[in-house]
């Protein structure tokens, strides 16, 4: 359903990305890991036109199209079809959590302001923030945050969210709140890409995860046989650091 | 101080407030507002990096804080009128105060959006915000309370310099002083007591300046809703 071949970035004369083929099919969700600098982020940054790639190719829903060269116009018709939930939430700071989630119905999509607001009330009740709907982001913890910034990329009904470390910015507390509706927009049959360093999650709930080192794609499996059997040094290594350090955490 | 002295500053003392209200008070507002409305776009095109019109914003901004206020308003009123315009001098001295006050006004507007996250910025094209649509939705709301004092001190200034347009037959406080001066010759109580007309004015200014920024200090922290800590509870 989405699709991206022979994705190459770079930013100066470092190649962040150096031809990356990657794809979600409908219903799928797909954990990409790898050490920090790997290129997750800039992947998803790439994948939304946050960053423009230098090289590759984008299927998405039917439209093929170049990625380096792109009209404006024809990347803000790729992301009316996506959702994006940020590290750092990115909420609209001058908008209640309500407005947050109304705002892309309203001012992208021309849905008038009550079923705007009644969609948008589903999708803070899905989140379990209906409560919160009128306070605004300051007021909020940070995985209350994560959650309105979530219903605000459900609220347009995107055929994929790309999730950028939704967790990362959080206190250890906090992430598995957001983790939670993570899972359950999974059940739902969400199609999501989670750039993440939960490996909990992956394992737990995507069908696919793609390990990413040094702008490549290391090695790519169903979840269960990635973290059962991972074929590649690499992946060993990783998983065999992440994991041990996951189990310091938990003894200390 | 002499009967004849105490009774001079008492009779000019209305006649001075008088000009404030009619003309120092307008001159400024006015000034200040057609300044906003050009300091937007000025600092707009440059933000949004418009070829052209971001060079000419900057030469702009160049040209008006680098030359004296007083220059510019004597161009604009003695000089035009060579080259066949000619205005009044209110509309003048409006126009003049108003192109320079614009270029202060500018960086002061073009620094608060820089301030504004980029976070938000892609948070709202993500969203399918257009460029307008994201700048009016979610930078200069952000954008507003950061560059708020900076606009006010501006202001202030402005109503301090409006003391210029003395200099083109406009009869303000400045103006008014002069006068009385002209018959009584009470140059320093007359030019202190002018002092004090405009330390009044600008008195009540940083004092609206504080409400308004206790009301924009963005939901200011006492109007928050009261953390409902028996939300578990209730449900």
């Amino acid at each position: 359903m989405l699709e991206v071949r022979q994705l190459y970035k770079s930013f100066g004369s470092e190649g962040v990305l150096r031809g990356i083929d990657f794809k979600v099919d409908k219903g799928e969700v797909v954990a990409v890991l790898g050490p920090s600098g790997s290129g997750k982020t800039t992947l998803l940054r790439c994948i939304s036109f946050l960053e423009r790639a230098q090289q590759g190719e984008i299927i998405f829903d039917e439209m093929r199209h170049d990625m380096s060269h792109i009209s404006k116009r024809m990347i803000r018709q790729f992301r009316m079809q996506m959702g994006f939930v940020f590290q750092t939430f990115n909420l609209f700071r001058n908008m209640t959590a309500l407005q947050n989630v109304m705002e892309g119905l309203i001012a992208a999509r021309k849905i008038p302001r009550q079923k705007a607001e009644e969609i948008a009330r589903e999708m803070l009740k899905k989140v379990g923030m209906e409560d919160r709907a009128g306070y605004y982001p300051d007021q909020l913890s940070g995985g209350q945050q994560q959650r309105v910034a979530i219903a605000r990329a459900m609220a347009t009904n995107p055929k994929v969210i790309l999730f950028d470390e939704p967790t990362s910015a959080l206190d250890p507390e906090l992430t598995g709140e957001v983790l939670d509706v993570m899972k359950k927009l999974a059940e739902e049959g969400t199609t999501m890409v989670v750039v993440t360093h939960e490996m909990g999650f992956a394992k737990e709930v995507a069908d696919r995860v793609v390990f990413m080192e040094d702008g490549l794609i290391v090695e790519e499996a169903p979840a269960e046989e990635f973290f059962r059997n991972p074929k590649k040094e690499r992946t060993i290594q990783f998983l065999r650091r992440v994991l041990t350090g996951a189990d310091a955490d938990t003894g200390a | 101080m002499t009967q004849r002295l105490a009774n001079i500053l008492i009779s000019a003392f209305p006649d001075m407030l008088a000009a404030g209200f009619k003309i120092t008070i307008p001159l400024t507002v006015l000034s200040f507002l057609f300044g906003m409305i050009l300091a937007l776009l000025l600092a707009i095109v440059q933000v949004a990096n418009i070829k052209v019109l971001k060079q000419i914003s900057q030469i702009y901004i160049w040209f008006f804080r680098g030359t004296p206020l007083l220059v510019q308003l004597f161009i604009i009123y003695f000089g035009l009128p060579s080259v066949g315009i000619v205005l009044p001098a209110f509309p003048a001295a409006v126009i003049a105060f108003g192109m320079n006050v614009a270029a202060y006004n500018a960086e002061a507007v073009r620094a608060a959006i820089l301030a504004v996250p980029v976070g938000q910025t892609e948070a709202a094209y993500l969203i399918g915000l257009t460029y307008p649509r994201l700048m009016v939705r979610i930078v200069l709301p952000q954008a507003f309370p950061i560059a708020f004092p900076s606009l006010f001190n501006n202001l202030i200034s402005l109503l301090k310099d409006t003391s210029l347009a003395s200099c083109i037959t406009i009869v303000e406080v400045m103006a008014t002083a002069k006068q009385i001066i002209g018959w009584t010759y009470e140059s320093l109580a007359l030019y202190i007591e002018a002092a004090i007309i405009y330390l009044m004015f600008s008195t009540v200014l940083t004092w609206i300046q504080g409400l308004l920024e206790k009301r924009l200090g963005w939901e200011a922290k006492e109007d928050r809703p009261k953390e409902r800590v028996k939300t578990r509870a209730e449900g």
